[in-house]
């Protein structure tokens, strides 16, 4: 919070094609006054608006706009955007890309909640980092709500790193968060994932692709995984050993193992990933490739990456 | 019978019979699908391994000219994105009200197709 104290600017910045405010609420009244004009002011512009927060937050939005809630896309958050890296190309450029009608598209986005997991919470510093990057240039406004009263202080401040302009509760104008550095907080959280010791581990090359599927298959089935999770589990692991193999030096270390009733499956290789989007694009119809990581993303619960000089580790959690 | 010609015709038939009991990648032509309708049998799984087979078999139904080709896929049993991807490619090359039947694929191809390529008309997938 001490970011924001030290601000000084007191009006919002101009506004470019891209605003990315984060609200700081401490009671719901906070966050209906910060969340419902937004909403009606861009319904009564003909602009598209989306909500997509946690379910208890969605149900005091609706009831509050009451029949306007009809024409505003409701998402829980807490399913949408378990996975924080699916968050990007599945909830808000999946809303933002499909709509033509108004000049400005209004999303309100929720991702980092009270409760949200120690493994959970890089990602979705990182996540709401990289929000800037993939909206850079378009006419768009996320309005970011983070609960004051429950979150600790340093997510507070990674807030303001991750969005240039900061609402405080009870106030309807945004200032310069003072702090924002989205770049150095995708860096910061960039986090080494130190290999698990009991873990099922499979070396493998382009020879060894099928085999290691199968291994992560037996190994997930070993740990409870039953059905579309075990599917999903095969097709994340074709996806992250096959780019080890075409991208990341031809070769790679899978491990599979249970942690907190989950199944973790990670991969590990001597490539660096350098696109910080990588995974968090759309895919167009029309494009050959590059949907491996997003699919990784769009099934998993959880990604966590680490890349640098030593290679890339690439590590997913699934429920059973 | 139709199997055999259906591989000389193709020719791109070269037959990797113990593919799905080996496990072993490589999803390959394996005749002709059941029933005498155009279109072709395959077995094995579609991976990194088998994407230049796979690209000729999806070339293959391109270039027949058949208003409905049939891929019978109920012995494979894997595709990966990219496999994917490149079926649905397949699929946009085929032109005005041609398509292709992809019958029993592995959940897996569903579930893809659904994510990336949802309503694509010039693929119908069928589990009977």
């Amino acid at each position: 919070m001490t970011s924001t104290a030290t601000a000084t600017a007191t009006a919002g910045p101009a506004p470019g094609p891209f605003v990315h405010p984060a609200l700081l609420y401490r009671d719901d009244q906070e966050y209906l006054d910060g969340t419902v004009p937004f909403v009606r002011e861009g319904l009564e512009a003909g602009e598209p608006v989306a909500v997509a927060v946690p379910g208890d937050r969605l149900r005091l939005v609706r009831d509050a706009l009451g029949a306007d809630a009809e024409r505003v896309r409701l998402l829980d958050m807490r399913e949408a955007g378990r996975n924080p890296g699916r968050i990007i190309p599945g909830v808000l450029r999946a809303f933002a890309d499909g709509r033509t009608a108004g000049p400005r598209v209004r999303i309100i986005g929720e991702p980092i909640w009270a409760g949200r997991s120690a493994s959970e919470y890089p990602a979705c510093v990182q996540h709401e980092a990289l929000i800037n990057a993939a909206f850079q240039g378009r006419t768009a406004t996320i309005l970011c709500p983070y609960d004051a009263a429950r979150l600790p202080a340093h997510v507070l401040e990674d807030a303001c790193a991750t969005h240039p302009t900061v609402i405080a509760g009870g106030s309807r104008r945004g200032r310069d968060s003072g702090t924002y550095a989205p770049d150095t907080a995708v860096a910061r959280y960039n986090e080494p994932l130190p290999p698990v010791a009991d873990a099922m581990t499979f070396p493998f090359t382009d020879d060894s692709l099928p085999d290691a599927r199968y291994a992560a298959t037996d190994d997930g089935r070993r740990l409870g995984l039953t059905g579309v999770a075990l599917e999903d589990l095969a097709l994340a692991t074709a996806e992250l050993t096959t780019n080890s193999v075409l991208h990341g030096g031809g070769s790679g270390v899978l491990r599979v193992w249970g942690e907190d009733g989950r199944v973790l499956c990670e991969v590990r290789d001597r490539g660096r990933l350098t696109d910080p989007l990588a995974g968090r694009r759309p895919a167009s119809r029309d494009q050959r490739g590059g949907r491996g990581l997003l699919m990784v993303n769009l099934l998993a619960d959880l990604v966590r990456v680490h890349t640098g000089d030593e290679g890339t580790t690439i590590r997913c959690w699934f429920s059973r | 019978m139709c199997e055999v010609r259906e591989r000389e015709e193709t020719g791109v038939g070269q037959s990797v019979p113990d593919a799905v009991r080996t496990r072993r990648p490589g999803a390959v032509p394996d005749g002709a699908p059941a029933g005498g309708v155009p279109g072709i049998r395959a077995a094995g799984e579609v991976g990194l391994a088998a994407y230049p087979l796979w690209e000729r078999v999806l070339e293959q139904a391109v270039r027949e000219g058949e208003a409905v080709y049939y891929l019978e896929m109920s012995e494979v049993t894997f595709v990966d994105v990219a496999g994917a991807g490149a079926l649905a490619a397949a699929a946009g090359r085929l032109g005005d009200g041609r398509r292709i039947v992809v019958r029993r694929p592995p959940p897996a191809l569903r579930r893809v197709l659904e994510t990336f390529w949802p309503g694509l008309a010039a693929i119908e997938v069928s589990m009977s």
